[in-house]
């Protein structure tokens, strides 16, 4: 297996705010890892640094065995990510949007080009009506699928989710998570979500790193689950919490 | 030899054994490694997989599509020794494959020119009918605007002549300054030739107060404001934020339309005065310095030419002006709805629009003041 990602000592403050104190985690290759935490425990400022978006204020993040503020490092080259919104082009339709990462890291034929790019998209369920048309033209679940489609247009080893099921109704939500693990089984394809959706957590996720007081605890969802930590007891063995869990239990 | 595969023909078999990595980077390689294949005319392809080290989607596509090829030729083709965790990703690529024909998307290519003309052709009898349209909402949300001032209205107007107004005076003063330099120059070296020099100061101030003094502050105004108005605009519909002021009961029209119109009738009109003044100091400052006119010779002439009338010719356009330069921007503000693609492209639009509709108004003044004989 052998990790991934692997996050040392990381610091992160706003002002006199600390959000990350000496944070640990390693990412495993071929997991799928939830990031769960309260509002404003830092998980988009994680995530952000992963990418390498922010600069941490000390600690090393290793992506790839890479040094993360290694700008020649060509990361982007491997790895995908799916924006809260999506954060499609505007300006350019579907296919486009597919197509522009392919183009800017490959020289392969145009052909070739649309037809991956074409595979990608289809790869995430849009019907082909939907190729041609622009971001504005498509719903939340549509822009969310075509980002996702960009996020492996690359054909990237590790793939970050950032609240891949947030805005979608509850049976879009389920499509999108078994999309999700469908692309986990059949690409060899590490999964970093950062999730609110308890039963996206249960669904799919192999391991959870819940962020408590600017640290990160990391464990499959049982082992978590029997911390004592208040802030996790609430959040597993709340009403929501238990309800997924139930489902989770009486679908396996 | 390519890095990537062999080939050999065993009697009717084209044996084809793969090795490397199959992978995104490789693409281009892979696809000319197989197009360089001769199959001769054996009837059967075997593809042998066992020495791949990684495959991904991509790699998984163009041997598919090799594969899809060869078939079509009439040839059996069969895919042997792949790992499991290979031919999966064949595996993805054939239950995805089927059904879904469309058209040829545009690409990444720029589209046609016959596409390009009809588009055209098209956007010009859409903005033809929508201006009609524009005209009267614009004067609706005026009316609607002065007629029921609120609140925050008034705080918001007082804002907007703060920006637009008191905050373009330093460019304005300075361009029309310049620019009654470049006149009293251009002027002086023409009146030479009939010894007329000193009706230089008649020809800068006639000109800064009949034309140029508002002409050149409304340029201004439409190039500072008339972007900002349709930016700030725009970026709040995109937001949704016009769309959270309307379910509280607030009309966006009277709290931001309305004050940026009437921000615009306030300070227009002032910056015009100043701009006229600037201009006439910029003339004077040449004339007495590189010219041989006197100060006292200079402003006697400016006084005996500045006739209240002309004062007033250049003075009553501003408010159309301004009028023109707040209606189109907040108009082009309103029209974004979708993407940071169209507003930018509507904020243009509110400028270019703003300074051609000045212009036009300018020419129309022109035409009536002179029949009336002003």
């Amino acid at each position: 297996m052998g990790t991934i990602v692997e996050v040392s000592n990381l610091t992160n403050r706003f002002g006199a705010q600390v959000i990350h104190d000496g944070l640990e985690l390693s990412i495993m290759r071929g997991e799928i890892l939830g990031i769960v935490g309260g509002s404003g425990t830092g998980k988009s400022v994680l995530l952000r640094s992963m990418l390498g978006l922010h600069r941490p204020d000390a600690g090393t993040i290793t992506v790839l065995d890479r040094d993360i503020r290694d700008r020649t490092a060509g990361l982007e080259r491997h790895w995908g990510v799916l924006f809260q919104n999506g954060a499609l082009l505007s300006a350019l339709t579907v296919m486009q949007n597919v197509e522009l990462p392919i183009l800017l890291h490959s020289s392969m034929d145009p052909v070739t080009r649309r037809e991956l790019a074409e595979l990608k998209v289809r790869m995430t369920g849009l019907h082909a009506d939907a190729y041609d048309k622009y971001p504005a033209e498509l719903s939340g679940g549509m822009r969310k699928r075509a980002a996702l489609a960009r996020a492996l247009a690359l054909d990237p080893k590790i793939l970050f989710l950032d609240e891949p099921t947030a805005g979608l109704d509850p049976i879009a939500a389920t499509e999108f998570d078994e999309l999700v693990a469908y692309l986990h089984a059949s690409l060899d394809l590490t999964i970093v979500m950062i999730t609110h959706d308890l039963d996206t957590l249960f669904a799919t996720c192999e391991r959870v790193a819940v962020l408590l007081d600017g640290k990160a605890v990391a464990g499959t969802l049982s082992e978590v689950g029997k911390s004592s930590h208040p802030w996790i007891q609430q959040y597993f063995n709340g009403p929501r919490g238990r309800r997924a869990k139930l489902r989770e239990n009486s679908d396996g | 030899m390519s890095p990537y595969l062999d080939y050999r023909r065993e009697s009717d078999t084209l044996v084809i054994s793969l090795r490397d990595d199959w992978t995104f980077g490789n693409v281009r390689m892979l696809h000319d490694a197989l197009q360089e294949i001769d199959g001769g005319d054996t009837p059967q392809v075997v593809f042998q997989c066992g020495g791949l080290d990684t495959l991904d989607l991509s790699g998984a596509w163009v041997l598919f599509r090799r594969s899809q090829e060869f078939e079509s030729q009439g040839r059996r083709t069969q895919f042997l020794h792949f790992k499991a965790a290979h031919f999966k990703f064949l595996k993805s690529i054939t239950e995805l494959r089927g059904d879904t024909s469309r058209a040829e998307g545009a690409g990444l290519s720029p589209p046609n020119l016959t596409t390009r003309i009809a588009g055209l052709l098209d956007s010009v009898g859409r903005s033809t009918v929508a201006r009609v349209d524009d005209i009267g909402r614009v004067t609706r949300s005026l009316l609607d605007g002065v007629t029921h001032p609120s609140r925050l209205t008034v705080a918001e107007t007082i804002r907007q002549i703060e920006q637009s107004g008191a905050k373009a005076v330093p460019i304005v003063v300075l361009i029309t300054f310049l620019m009654g330099l470049v006149l009293a120059y251009q002027g002086a070296n023409q009146l030479a030739q009939f010894g007329a020099q000193v009706f230089v100061a008649d020809l800068v101030t006639v000109a800064m107060l009949r034309e140029m003094g508002v002409l050149l502050a409304g340029i201004m105004v439409a190039g500072r404001s008339g972007s900002a108005f349709a930016a700030a605009i725009g970026v709040m519909k995109l937001n949704e934020e016009i769309d959270a002021l309307r379910i509280m009961g607030l009309d966006p029209n009277r709290i931001l339309v309305a004050p940026r119109v009437i921000a615009l009738l306030v300070s227009l009109p002032l910056l015009t005065v100043l701009g006229m003044l600037a201009g006439i100091a910029g003339g004077f400052l040449l004339a007495t310095t590189m010219l041989d006119i006197s100060a006292a010779q200079y402003l006697e002439r400016t006084a005996g030419a500045a006739k209240v009338n002309d004062f007033v010719v250049g003075i009553v356009k501003a408010p159309f002006f301004a009028l023109l330069i707040a209606g189109v921007a907040t108009l082009r503000g309103m029209q974004v709805s979708a993407s940071a693609d169209q507003l930018g492209r509507l904020t243009t639009t509110a400028v270019v629009q703003g300074i051609f509709l000045i212009i036009l108004a300018d020419a129309v003044f022109t035409i009536v003041f002179s029949s009336l004989g002003v």
